[in-house]
């Protein structure tokens, strides 16, 4: 069998059924993204025996199927974060290049997640094997202390039943897992504190020249914020992805880095080669991809895993208000909407599908949860984009998408007042705002009319002096953005859409506002045109004090089943355990009751290894048999 | 030399001149034939030959380089025949795509049903010279290594088209 073909084993639903009928399995788990393939790991790890159903096909397990995503994302006209993923009307995820404005009182349906405003969100998700990490950026990033307990301290959105203190074990077990590659020197500020002698398992990753050429104009810049003086410094981001292992790694046993899933790892997937694509596609997998803990749980020989099965309802028993079983619906191919239906029961219930789909899937269950909070506290961070031109060439479309940001923002009691921000500097210039580099030779060409000798240096000019800050502001919870159904909206299966309710409060435009002033005073240090603009037009306009902005969706859907402290004022518990179900977990970053000024993977993978434990010593009431490496099998053609 | 070779050859010498970007160059990226093809199915091979003639016209009566800047101003790129045809040949080439021609272009000179805006292939996207103009590697492809990043880009020229006159 050829390695480019070796993929997971995958069993058919009549299996799964069967299987779960005869108590099989310790767990059912649905989805395969980060969350879904941590908890498969640790289970089967400790020897338990799950069943993981994910919605999507699973042809990217196999290398060849990986370089077909890739080979669909040259050849799209559209680069957006779901260009190389296929259309999947079985299993339908949103794009952003389906939302529109709204106008007054206006619903769209045109894409996957129905909008219902006021404020239309162009954030996504990828339903395929591996999920949005597939698509992610893997900036991988702490929340800082304070983040656990805003309310507290600055009264505003909730607080976390747990502190910082409480995840470090985990978000060590997180680092070990994604592969973080930074320096843990450049990293402890703002109250984020590391065990003595913590290294992160690979060196940081070196900044861009970009990121140089801007910190030797901003670093030392002040800002008096209520009182408080904050002085800029640009510090490089933790990711994601392969660098150099730290060889003082684990007092000093070092790190393997992770390679390209399905392929002969010393070939692929090892560091990374500054691609400058890491959304919505690393060509080498050097990023990590959620795929690469999934197949150590296929190793273990205790992982069934069933691709092409949406999960469709989740069914109580009225005997004791615990999950009975999970109903889905399996198919064959994308293109039919036909399907055959089953139902699978397990000691557990594990709700892996992402922060919308978790409570999508709750609420077209009919459990709204007793709390009445499922699907609300909607959160994501609000993006606001400003742009310029430096007086010089930066090298801009090289690097990773974003090496190094400002973290001076995230912290202060200016947070009672309005919402903190970290600060992107992005490698692929414009992209985001404008359509760079494309849309600059549109521009060159079809209005500045350039060709020839002019052109190509107009190019240089235009494309490599890009500067583009990505403001990554904090959205604290609010219970009127949130997701809902309505048997109104379907997908090809017949399976309720997800409707999002989203607006922007006081708080988080104050903000945005501060953002926008942020970035006029590095372009006047930096020399650089501002040619930031806002149109009334776009789809995330809005205007605060008299001025024009627009937003952009992070990607980062949060707080939708919000961990708590009771079963009145949360869905679950500090393990991510439904308050109402005893053996029903929910787990991702819709648990999150706060996001803070960190992309949330990093926090919900900790937050994934803390339930896995607790849950692990919870089943561990009988004895299970711990499973060695070696019955690891292989199969070809599951693709077919 | 065939007609058909003439053509290519005349082709990819009009491209230098358009993308500033020399045979050598051009040759690299492995498209000319791709894209003179893509070209012929779109406009038409009696569009194309026009275009390469007035090319050939402005070339030979031109006695210096400005004077072939403005011959091309003038006589192809200011065309309403043959102007949105060279723009969309510069673009194909620092970018991969074929940009639909403008709606008036179309109603006047021809639609053809392959005339919608695409990657001409794969290959295509991770060949655009607008990567090459500023040292960078098409986003998603050709990485150039661990760190590389770090330094300046090494901007230069060395490889654009001359307007040589033969006497």
């Amino acid at each position: 069998m050829s390695e480019a073909n070796s993929t997971i084993e995958q069993i058919t639903p009549e299996q799964a059924v069967q299987n779960s009928n005869s108590g099989k399995y310790d767990a059912v788990i649905i989805g395969s993204g980060i969350s879904g393939a941590i908890a498969a790991k640790e289970l089967t790890a400790k020897g338990f025996q799950v069943l993981v159903l994910e919605a999507a096909p699973a042809k990217s397990l196999s290398y060849d199927g990986f370089k077909q995503y890739l080979s669909n994302y040259y050849a799209n006209s559209s680069k957006d974060n779901n260009a190389p993923y296929p259309a999947n009307p079985n299993a339908p995820m949103p794009r952003s290049t389906d939302v529109s404005k709204l106008y007054l009182g206006q619903t769209s349906s045109k894409g996957y997640m129905v909008q219902n405003g006021p404020l239309a969100l162009d954030s996504t998700y990828t339903r395929v094997t591996g999920g949005t990490t597939m698509h992610w950026e893997a900036k991988i990033l702490r929340m800082l202390p304070d983040d656990f307990s805003i309310k507290t301290k600055y009264g505003v959105g909730l607080d976390w039943p747990i502190k910082y203190e409480d995840l470090m074990p985990y978000y060590r077990m997180a680092e070990r897992e994604i592969g973080v590659s930074a320096n843990v020197e450049e990293q402890g500020f703002y109250g984020i504190k590391y065990e003595k002698d913590y290294v992160y398992p690979m060196y940081g990753l070196p900044p861009s020249y970009l990121d140089q050429v801007v910190a030797k104009g901003i670093d030392g810049a002040e800002f008096e914020l209520f009182g408080e003086t904050h002085t800029v410094k640009v510090r490089p981001f933790p990711q994601g992805r392969n660098g150099i292992p730290n060889e003082r790694y684990q007092s000093g046993s070092g790190f393997k880095p992770v390679g390209a899933v399905g392929a002969v790892q010393v070939e692929q997937g090892g560091r990374c080669q500054g691609n400058n694509n890491c959304v919505p596609i690393c060509p080498v997998q050097a990023k990590y991809d959620a795929r690469k803990t999934l197949f150590d749980a296929a190793k273990t020989g205790k992982m069934d895993f069933l691709p092409q099965a949406v999960a469709s309802k989740v069914v109580v028993s009225k005997h004791d208000n615990n999950i009975s079983h999970i109903e889905f619906k399996h198919y064959t191919k994308t293109s039919s909407p036909e399907h055959t239906l089953g139902q699978v029961c397990a000691r557990t219930f594990i709700l892996a599908t992402n922060a919308v789909e978790n409570a999508r899937l709750m609420l077209a269950s009919g459990l709204p949860s007793s709390s009445g909070l499922m699907g609300k506290n909607l959160m994501d961070h609000t993006y606001l984009l400003a742009w310029g031109l430096l007086p010089e060439a930066a090298g801009t479309m090289r690097g990773t998408k974003c090496t190094s940001g400002i973290a001076d923002f995230r912290y202060g009691t200016s947070r009672a007042k309005q919402a903190p921000f970290g600060v992107d500097i992005h490698n692929d210039g414009w992209g985001w705002a404008t359509g760079s580099p494309f849309s600059d030779i549109e521009t060159l060409v079809d209005t500045q009319n350039k060709f020839g000798k002019e052109l190509r240096q107009s190019t240089v000019d235009r494309v490599s002096n890009q500067l583009l800050f990505a403001y990554m502001v904090e959205q604290a919870a609010d219970e009127s953005n949130r997701i809902t159904v309505d048997p109104e909206y379907k997908d090809a299966l017949g399976n309720m859409r997800p409707i999002v309710n989203y607006n922007l409060s006081d708080y988080s435009k104050a903000g945005i506002a501060y953002a926008r002033e942020t970035s006029k005073v590095f372009f006047q240090r930096l020399g650089a045109q501002d040619f930031s603009s806002y149109s009334l037009l776009d789809y995330g306009s809005f205007q605060y004090q008299g001025e024009s902005y627009y937003f952009r969706g992070g990607n980062h859907f949060s707080g939708t089943h919000v961990m708590g402290t009771s079963a009145e004022n949360s869905v679950v518990n500090e393990h991510q355990q439904s308050w109402d179900h005893n053996n029903l977990y929910l787990i991702g970053s819709g648990s999150m009751p706060s996001i803070g000024t960190s992309n949330t993977t990093l926090t919900l993978a900790a937050l994934c290894f803390k339930t896995m434990e607790y849950l692990v010593a919870e089943l561990g009431s009988y004895q299970v048999d711990v499973v060695s490496d070696t019955t690891f099998k292989t199969v070809k053609g599951a693709s077919q | 030399m065939n007609n058909q070779q003439h053509q290519v050859s005349q082709f990819t010498e009009l491209s230098g001149a358009l993308t500033d970007f020399n045979a050598f160059a051009l040759h690299g990226t492995g498209q000319v034939q791709n894209y003179f093809q893509t070209l012929n199915d779109i406009v038409g091979k009696g569009i194309v030959e026009q275009l390469l003639n007035v090319f050939e016209v402005v070339y030979e009566s031109a006695c210096d380089e400005q004077g072939f800047n403005t011959g091309i101003r003038q006589q192809i790129l200011g065309d309403v025949k043959l102007g949105p045809v060279a723009r969309n040949i510069i673009k194909l080439w620092y970018t991969g795509t074929w940009y639909q021609l403008p709606h008036a272009w179309r109603e006047t000179f021809g639609k053809s049903e392959h005339d919608v805006t695409f990657f001409v292939s794969s290959a295509a996207y991770t060949e655009g010279l607008l990567w090459q103009a500023i040292d960078a590697n098409p986003s998603g492809a050709k990485g150039p290594g661990y760190g590389s990043w770090s330094d300046a880009p090494r901007i230069n020229f060395d490889n654009r088209w001359q307007f040589v006159k033969q006497h």
